[in-house]
């Protein structure tokens, strides 16, 4: 693919968004970060996105609930989006697999790992 | 950004989550046990045990998920918020704290083993077993299970697919399917299906993983393809065999599909088979063209439509949970700036504020006439540096909320329980003055209840309820701040007090004291009342440190006392550092500016007030005591203004280490806001000069450093005043 691959990192920990800025950048990711389900609407309704990683639990609108309405829109619903929690279990992941994610990446997460797996979906 | 900055935002984000699990915990005691608050401490907890995992605290990522575990099982409704749980959790948010600050200093971790213990104690006589336990099944475990189940329960089709393996190996001739072949290659078994598509993932990406890795596709079943009018390009109809190099690990493999999860059924192993093709409900059903898809659609979906039916409902259960939560404005919906870049804002207001007082004052000396333009100028003006100002402000509620981690503390080492009141959280003041706060509180807090509130004996005694109240309190008035500290102990003991400072020899026996001098006496530098050091005043603060930091703020502290009824501290802080009220006043032809912080009283003495001591010295007789009168024009050394008090006015001054003193100067010409330039990064440091500020007619003015000045230039009338 010759243009960069952009993410939308949405992430309610401003720690949690940088390291994934850092990580993602430095593989040559166009990044871009939102803080909640609600600010990455905001974001997604203006701009596009390769990839989005989103947290599960965050305020105002949480990850399941941001899965939904992307996968219920029409602009981004093909868009892979990437499940990135520290929650691992089965129940977490079959909710977020019935409202659409394309994938889960545990926390802490291994860089070399988090980007294979963005590689794995970027189309 | 560099990995430690990323560190530095993460402890910030630590102090935000503690301080936000505080709350939540302290509503929960409160009996506020709603969802969104469970909900808040859950989050609080969760996000510190990622940022713990993901920078590599371990001890801190233990203790946070045994902390979380247990949170979850009380939000899943699994384990009853009692008091006595909601006590636990209060004393491991503490213990957490003192996890993150050794994590933060890189200290030792505190011991939570008997916390854990206890937490782990909870979490099963709740019922715990049956809730979410965030580690206990793999990732790799899940998905090969669900598939060979699914294998199981389609006994027929494999077996189709097995023959239609079979005989295309035997059609092509020498490609092995079979992983029993004399190569030590292995074979993997895929069939994407429709989820995968739907939920964005690309199969082919896939694929050409495992081409990378060294596989070899030795199989394509396009058996299950349907005629073209019964095609759903959605659906996943194709599945592939690959053979893998030996060296290749079935968990690198593994690993690949492991994130896609159900949607792509994967076979591994010596008697795997191709899995089925697995139709999804929702999408358009092809029609049953080859006779052997027709086994596998139909006996595939039970399994799969119920589960994805229950999904479905669970995604439905959540639904209203996650959209809720929107509902309410989210009160932490913010942006972090360079702290530089907003001083630099705040400075740009204050030459702002400059420029407009200057072009009034020319406009003024120009006789035009102030038109409303100028009043709409005056009044944006004065909008701006009120945005600024509060762009910096924070509620002190942020130091506050530290206040019962302290109180609990004391109760552990004092046995004195003490009921906090909070009154005004929400008020807001600058973030210096907020982080330079915490330590004088702290101490004012722990002497409230190391010497203030009596022991419960003593208490029921008098009469009182046993336990202590501490109420803490903020308010804005008049553009500042008071916060007070109140406790309803047995207030200061003045004879005690004034025992003690006598015998640490900071007053003379004989000396004639009012009440409230007596109780100042405890700002002294060297004085303690404690009969014993017990180790809460043994952090090495003073109540004189207290002052010191205090005043550094620009603030002032006072004391007021009744005797058996309880002792209040008022601190009156500034709400910014960056602008000063101050006294503009005249020196000969010097304007200098006294910050109001320092002034107690101006006055204009009468013949009878002033009393001269020696040649050029004189007293000022305030309400029968006397302190030492200071000419600005000799301490300036300028060469005229007022050189005796009845010529001038005389500015009574409190200041740190010299007591009272009466600065001698020609007039008062203003009292206003200025912004403080600071003399040493423009010029160099002056003694007894704090900064600088630019007047309204574009002077510079010279702002007065009381304590230095006095300090430097009455040290003989210090001796004599004391």
């Amino acid at each position: 693919m010759s243009r960069t691959t952009r993410i939308l990192t949405v992430d309610d920990s401003a720690s949690m968004r940088a390291l994934l800025n850092h990580a993602l950048t430095s593989s040559g990711f166009d990044v871009a970060q939102a803080d909640d389900g609600v600010s990455a609407l905001e974001w997604l309704a203006v701009n596009e996105v390769d990839v989005v990683i989103t947290d599960i639990n965050m305020p105002r609108l949480d990850g399941f609930g941001l899965i939904e309405q992307v996968r219920g829109g029409a602009r981004h619903r093909d868009r892979p989006i990437l499940v990135l929690t520290t929650e691992s279990s089965d129940d977490k992941k079959a909710r977020a697999r019935a409202a659409g994610a394309t994938g889960w990446i545990v926390k802490p997460f291994d860089t070399d790992k988090l980007v294979a797996a963005v590689r794995r979906v970027a189309h | 950004m560099s990995p430690e900055e990323i560190q530095q935002i993460f402890f910030v984000e630590c102090e935000e989550s503690l301080a936000a699990a505080e709350t939540g915990l302290a509503a929960c005691k409160a009996g506020t046990q709603d969802a969104d608050t469970i909900n808040a401490v859950f989050r609080a907890i969760h996000s510190i045990k990622g940022g713990a995992g993901a920078f590599g605290f371990a001890a801190l990522q233990a203790y946070t998920h045994t902390f979380e575990t247990l949170l979850s099982d009380v939000r899943e409704g699994l384990v009853p918020l009692r008091p006595q749980l909601v006590d636990l959790l209060l004393r491991a948010l503490d213990t957490l704290s003192d996890h993150v600050t050794a994590a933060r200093g890189g200290g030792e971790a505190p011991d939570d083993a008997a916390l854990i213990v206890e937490m782990e104690a909870a979490q099963a006589n709740g019922g715990g077993a049956a809730g979410d336990a965030p580690d206990a099944p793999t990732p790799d475990a899940a998905s090969p299970a669900t598939a060979s189940d699914e294998a199981a329960d389609d006994e027929p089709a494999p077996i189709d697919m097995m023959d239609l393996d079979a005989l295309l190996a035997d059609i092509s001739g020498g490609f092995e399917s079979q992983p029993q072949a004399a190569d030590d290659r292995w074979n993997v078994h895929l069939r994407p299906r429709a989820g995968a598509m739907r939920n964005g993932s690309e199969p082919l990406l896939m694929l050409r993983e495992i081409v990378a890795m060294g596989g070899e596709c030795v199989d394509c079943d396009v058996s299950q393809v349907p005629a073209l009018d019964g095609f759903d390009p959605a659906q996943g109809y194709l599945g592939w065999t690959f053979a893998m190099p030996a060296e290749v690990s079935e968990d690198a493999v593994r690993e690949i599909f492991d994130f896609i999860g159900d949607d792509c059924a994967l076979e591994i192993g010596e008697d795997a088979v191709m899995p089925p093709v697995v139709i999804e409900p929702g999408m358009a059903r092809p029609a049953p063209a080859p006779v052997a898809a027709e086994s596998a659609p139909v006996e595939a979906p039970p399994p799969v439509v119920h589960e994805v039916k229950v999904e479905v409902e669970a995604a439905h259960a959540q639904a209203p949970a996650g959209a809720a939560p929107a509902a309410p404005p989210a009160p932490g919906q913010s942006i972090r700036i360079d702290l530089f870049k907003l001083d630099r804002l705040i400075d740009l207001v204050g030459e702002l504020v400059i420029a407009q007082a200057m072009l009034v004052q020319r406009l003024d000396n120009a006789n035009v006439m102030a038109s409303e333009e100028l009043g709409l100028l005056e009044s944006l003006t004065r909008d701006i540096q009120e945005s600024a100002m509060s762009i910096r402000a924070q509620p002190i509620g942020s130091v506050f909320s530290r206040v019962p981690r302290i109180l609990r503390d004391l109760a552990a080492s004092t046995g004195k329980h003490v009921k906090l009141e909070v009154i005004g959280e929400s008020t807001e003041l600058d973030k210096t003055v907020i982080e330079r706060l915490g330590e004088p509180l702290t101490h004012l807090i722990r002497n409230a209840v190391d010497h203030g509130i009596e022991s419960a004996e003593d208490r029921i005694a008098a009469g009182k309820p046993p336990e202590g109240t501490l109420t803490l309190s903020a308010e804005h008035r008049s553009g500042r701040i008071l916060i007070a500290i109140a406790d309803d102990g047995a207030g200061i003991n003045r004879e005690r007090v004034f025992a003690k400072a006598v015998e640490k020899g900071i007053v003379s026996p004989d000396a004639q004291l009012s009440a409230e001098e007596i109780d100042n006496l405890i700002f002294a530098a060297g004085f303690s009342t404690a009969q014993t050091v017990s180790n809460i005043s043994g952090r090495g603060v003073g109540m004189d440190v207290v002052r010191q930091n205090v005043k550094e703020l620009g603030g002032r502290i006072t004391i007021e006392s009744t005797e058996g009824k309880g002792t209040t501290f008022t601190l009156t802080l500034p709400l910014t550092l960056a602008i000063s009220d101050g006294m503009i006043v005249n020196v000969g032809d010097q304007t200098l500016v006294v910050p109001l912080a320092h002034v107690v009283e101006s006055l204009r003495p009468g013949a009878d007030d002033v009393q001269g001591l020696g040649a050029s010295r004189h007293m000022l007789n305030v309400r029968g005591r006397f302190i030492p009168v200071l000419s600005l024009r000799e301490a300036l050394g300028a060469s005229q203004g007022a050189t005796s008090p009845e010529e001038g006015v005389l500015i009574v001054v409190d200041t740190e280490s010299a007591g009272q003193a009466a600065l001698l100067v020609d007039d008062i010409q203003d009292q206003r806001q200025f912004v403080i330039k600071s003399l040493a990064t423009n010029f160099r440091p002056v003694e007894g000069v704090a900064g600088a500020t630019i007047l309204g007619d574009g002077r510079v003015a010279l702002i007065v450093d009381v304590d230095g000045l006095v300090a430097c230039a009455l040290p003989a009338h210090e001796r004599q005043a004391a």
